[in-house]
């Protein structure tokens, strides 16, 4: 189990994303809001004729909705992330773990050869990932190193 | 499970050899097996090293808070109280699932009535693994890191991610 070796020959199709959630650019930034919220996620994916035209994340409804009271109305388009930086599914881990600490994303939304989006790429399911690949390691981790009791057991 | 000073063939999980009594506990602690898992599993927070909070009063306003994450491009903000006590974290994904669309007029309203109170913390002595084991049990994506019950720093899932990929293409 080599973990270097395997962020960089495991391909991304591998994690077993789930299908992704998509809109129209013509849909709200409310509907998007609603479907995040029902379906707890951090992102949906904005696709118009089959082809990926942004995503909206909650970075998104921060920055462009909340913190400069625009109204939730608002339609897709007029707010979303517009060509997302995206992996291919054959892409390695490693690489789109890279991509995401070096552009600060936490969702890239991934590709297939035909550049139909497959599925979403969270930050999430990387640490998922790490997680899974050594869980004696990180599992056997006491809940807390520094418990410490404050009085002796019995007389 | 042989034990390493007199070859005696123990059962597995064996606390001590059966024949001569040395303590074979540490036989079955987990070892790390390449660089990036001896890395987690041995360096703690404070390498990566951890950011200064940003932090608001309990009394601020949404608003208030939300202009200092967007200002200070931080994903969440600590709400600390008397004597920089952690009361709370504010972050994005609260803006999503408490107020987006659920409140009108919550411009106004004190932070304090949308944080999660009593997040969870680290110290900047644990262990990255420890602190990877929290983000993924939990989903959270930062992590305060305190002294004495006084926030010192924050990390994020992407400061870990960073750190691990640097060792993996170095």
């Amino acid at each position: 189990m080599d973990l270097t070796k395997n962020l960089k020959i495991e391909s991304v199709c591998r994690l077993n994303m789930s299908t992704p959630v998509t809109l129209s650019p013509r849909d709200s930034v409310r509907q998007a809001v609603a479907v995040m919220q029902q379906h707890r996620i951090g992102c949906v994916v904005v696709v118009q004729d089959g082809k990926l035209a942004g995503i909206f994340t909650e970075r998104d409804l921060l920055k462009r909705i909340v913190a400069v009271g625009r109204p939730l109305s608002l339609t897709l388009a007029e707010c979303m992330t517009a060509k997302p930086v995206t992996v291919r599914s054959s892409d390695p881990i490693g690489k789109a773990m890279r991509c995401m600490t070096e552009g600060g994303y936490r969702h890239l939304p991934v590709l297939d050869e035909q550049d139909r989006v497959v599925g979403v790429l969270s930050v999430r399911r990387i640490v998922r990932y790490l997680v899974e690949h050594f869980p004696q390691t990180v599992y056997n981790q006491p809940p807390d190193p520094n418990a410490v009791q404050k009085d002796r057991d019995g007389a | 499970m042989i034990c390493p000073n007199c070859g005696h063939d123990n059962l597995p999980g064996a606390e001590e050899c059966a024949q001569c009594m040395q303590d074979l506990t540490h036989l079955d602690r987990p070892s790390a097996q390449d660089r990036i898992e001896k890395a987690l599993l041995e360096e703690p927070v404070s390498v990566l090293p951890p950011a200064r909070p940003v932090t608001v009063r309990p009394t601020e306003t949404v608003r208030q808070a939300v202009q200092t994450m967007v200002e200070n491009s931080v994903g969440a903000v600590l709400v600390v109280g008397d004597g920089g006590k952690l009361l709370g974290i504010f972050s994005e994904r609260d803006v999503l699932n408490r107020l987006a669309g659920l409140h009108d007029q919550y411009e106004e309203l004190p932070v304090s009535h949308f944080m999660t109170p009593d997040p969870e913390t680290v110290s900047a002595d644990d262990k990255l693994a420890f602190a990877l084991h929290k983000m993924d049990g939990g989903g959270y994506r930062h992590l305060p890191v305190m002294a004495d019950g006084i926030p010192q720093g924050i990390i994020s899932v992407r400061d870990i991610l960073r750190y691990v990929s640097q060792l993996c293409f170095e």
